[in-house]
């Protein structure tokens, strides 16, 4: 085993053993609903919002972002933005009036007003789908990014992984998914924010102003990957500025990482992107059950301020990092974009082989666990999620209505390690497939069928139950539509393109429909102006 | 702090007067985000690429969306009271 492989493991044992402290102190304190699945509701605004940016976080943020704008160039800089701005909506629109209604799921604040089973199904079906989506890419990454670099077995990383999750959220319920989650956090904010800067003095001298121009000169590895002399001149350069010349003398027209507009199709799938992400993320069901964790409306504000800040400090240095690699790891870059078997790789494996420039095998390793970090904090959220979906919007709501709630927990639980077994069952059965895309579907789908309908919820006097359901299902059903036109290659739909997802028609079908539904029915909720005044409360924290 | 907190009731016109102020923000962020990002597309590329404090426009104001965020938050603390 090298160095570098003894420093990951250290960092992997590191997170296991935090992880078995925290389950350990936690479970005493874990036995009824409240407690499994919001931590009792008491947990202070700033251990949330730390966490909330762990949940957030995946491996594609760590790694992905930064690996974008490295390979792709300027145009993929709206990964790192449309991720971070999706926070706005939920800080300004969502986040304090749901706190005040929900109880333990989503579907708890929409049932709240309409006490409709139907509603609880069709979320509780979408947070499933949402969940899964995103849990699938998490623990296919961990496997690949494992049996990169270190060489491990697949399927033993992708176990381990699962188990470490399961038995945290099972023992520990969601104290102890918060806590893990805090530590994640922090260890992956920490890593990006040093690497970032460390790369800035190393690779553009600690000026922002040279990291522009050597990115200005740079022939994008996506596009100089695909001539075969600029490969061999690239390879053959002493080092990467060198390799950035040569290149650029060979394509002088070439476009350079800094011109926009070359890697983005079309306008229409800019806007469904950006749609997607924007309003995705009010709509990321293990996301918008962490504000039932804290005390009050005040205080789920205040950690997704948090969470902001820390978020926005992130992203930026996620960008910085992607147009730094240019002139830190260009020949590599631009030789894995020349070769098939290593093009969906490139993106994860650029931060990886970045850190080990510039540090070393320590980097290289803290890089790696850092997306480890990333990958257990947002695969444990959607978990608990799924678990709590389950057992309290399926099982309690349609199954058992008179389940106790060490019933209710112990369904939770079942599901924690059901949920395991399908996502190593599916990541294994998808090993070869480029999955990343899921991910993005899941932010189409919360946009599409959650979004709309907890805004109008939580906002609209006039919204009605059939309403409700009908913008849920639109937006599910348009979304879901959109996957099977993607996943059957249809590049145009009714001569619109499909390459942005369905982010924009299942936003704006969503809002029309429960819009027109809504005017024409009168159900508003027996209660709707208590619920209003409920919703919009203010507390002191 | 206390699990109980002390509450104000939200009565009809208090809920709108928060509406407006929370979509008044969120629709002056959104304008700018969709914006920023609709001139970087193959239609608009050639307003994002006007050089601008030494970069193109189209990167200066996607990197300015960070700080627009953080100024609406500011106001959205300060004026929410």
């Amino acid at each position: 085993m090298d160095l570098g492989n003894i420093f990951v493991l250290v960092f992997i044992l590191f997170f296991v053993a935090v992880s078995i402290v925290i389950t350990w102190l936690t479970t005493q304190s874990t036995k009824s609903t409240a407690d499994f699945y919001v931590a009792g509701k008491g947990v202070p605004w700033i251990q949330t919002g730390i966490a909330m940016v762990g949940s957030y976080l995946s491996a594609a943020s760590f790694l992905g972002c930064p690996g974008d704008v490295a390979i792709y160039g300027i145009d993929r800089i709206w990964l790192s933005i449309g991720f971070f701005g999706g926070y706005m909506a939920v800080l300004l629109l969502i986040a304090g009036p749901l706190r005040n209604v929900g109880s333990y799921t989503v579907a708890d604040a929409i049932y709240r007003r309409f006490p409709d089973r139907r509603i609880k199904l069709l979320v509780m079906l979408t947070t499933l789908i949402i969940s899964t989506f995103y849990l699938v890419p998490q623990m296919l990454g961990a496997g690949l990014l494992f049996q990169e670099i270190m060489g491990w077995d697949f399927l033993l990383v992708t176990v381990l992984l699962g188990v470490l999750m399961s038995i945290y959220v099972i023992f520990g319920g969601m104290k102890a998914t918060l806590y893990n989650q805090v530590v994640q956090a922090i260890f992956l904010w920490a890593a990006m924010v040093f690497i970032a800067v460390f790369a800035l003095f190393m690779f553009a001298d600690g000026s922002f102003a040279t990291m522009f121009a050597k990115a200005a000169e740079a022939v994008p590895p996506s596009i100089a990957g695909k001539n075969p002399a600029a490969v061999t001149a690239a390879a053959a350069a002493t080092n990467a500025s060198a390799a950035v010349q040569a290149v650029r003398a060979i394509m002088p027209e070439a476009a350079s990482a800094m011109t926009i507009g070359v890697q983005t199709p079309n306008l229409l799938a800019q806007i469904s992107t950006v749609i997607a992400l924007l309003f995705g993320t009010a709509g990321l069901p293990h996301i918008l059950i962490m504000f039932y964790t804290v005390r009050s409306a005040k205080a789920a504000r205040k950690s997704v301020t948090l969470c902001i800040v820390a978020l926005g400090i992130f992203y930026l240095c996620a960008i910085f990092l992607g147009f730094l690699m240019l002139p830190g790891v260009y020949p590599k870059l631009v030789a894995w974009m020349a070769d098939p078997a290593y093009v969906g790789k490139a993106r994860n494996l650029a931060v990886l082989v970045a850190s080990e420039n510039l540090g070393g095998k320590f980097l290289m390793a803290l890089s790696a666990a850092g997306a480890v970090a990333a990958i257990l904090s947002t695969a444990a959220g959607l978990m608990i999620t799924a678990a709590s979906t389950i057992s309290h919007d399926l099982y309690k709501a349609f199954i058992n209505k008179n389940a106790t709630e060490k019933q209710e927990i112990t369904i939770a639980k079942v599901t924690t390690l059901v949920m395991t077994a399908i996502s190593v069952g599916l990541a294994v059965l998808l090993k070869n497939e480029n999955v990343a895309w899921l991910v993005a579907l899941a932010f189409g789908i919360a946009a599409s069928a959650i979004f709309p309908v907890m805004l109008c919820n939580l906002w609209w006097r006039r919204f009605t139950r059939q309403g409700a359901l009908a913008g849920m299902a639109s937006g599910l059903v348009v979304s879901v539509f959109f996957i099977i036109l993607l996943l059957t290659g249809t590049k145009t739909f009714l001569g619109l393109s499909t390459a942005g997802g369905p982010g924009v028609f299942g936003v704006t079908i969503s809002f029309v429909v429960l819009a027109v539904v809504s005017f024409m029915t009168k159900d508003r909720g027996e209660k709707v102006d208590e619920f209003m005044a409920l919703a919009h409360k203010e507390q002191n924290d | 702090m206390t699990d109980a907190p002390d509450s104000a009731t939200a009565t009809p016109a208090t809920i709108r007067k928060k509406a407006l102020l929370f979509f008044s923000l969120f629709a002056v962020f959104f304008v700018f985000y969709l914006g920023t990002a609709i001139i970087q597309t193959p239609e608009c590329r050639h307003i994002a690429a006007i050089p601008f404090l030494g970069m193109p426009l189209g990167l200066f104001l996607s990197l300015a969306i960070f700080p627009v965020s953080w100024i609406l938050i500011a106001i959205f603390f300060v004026k929410g009271k």
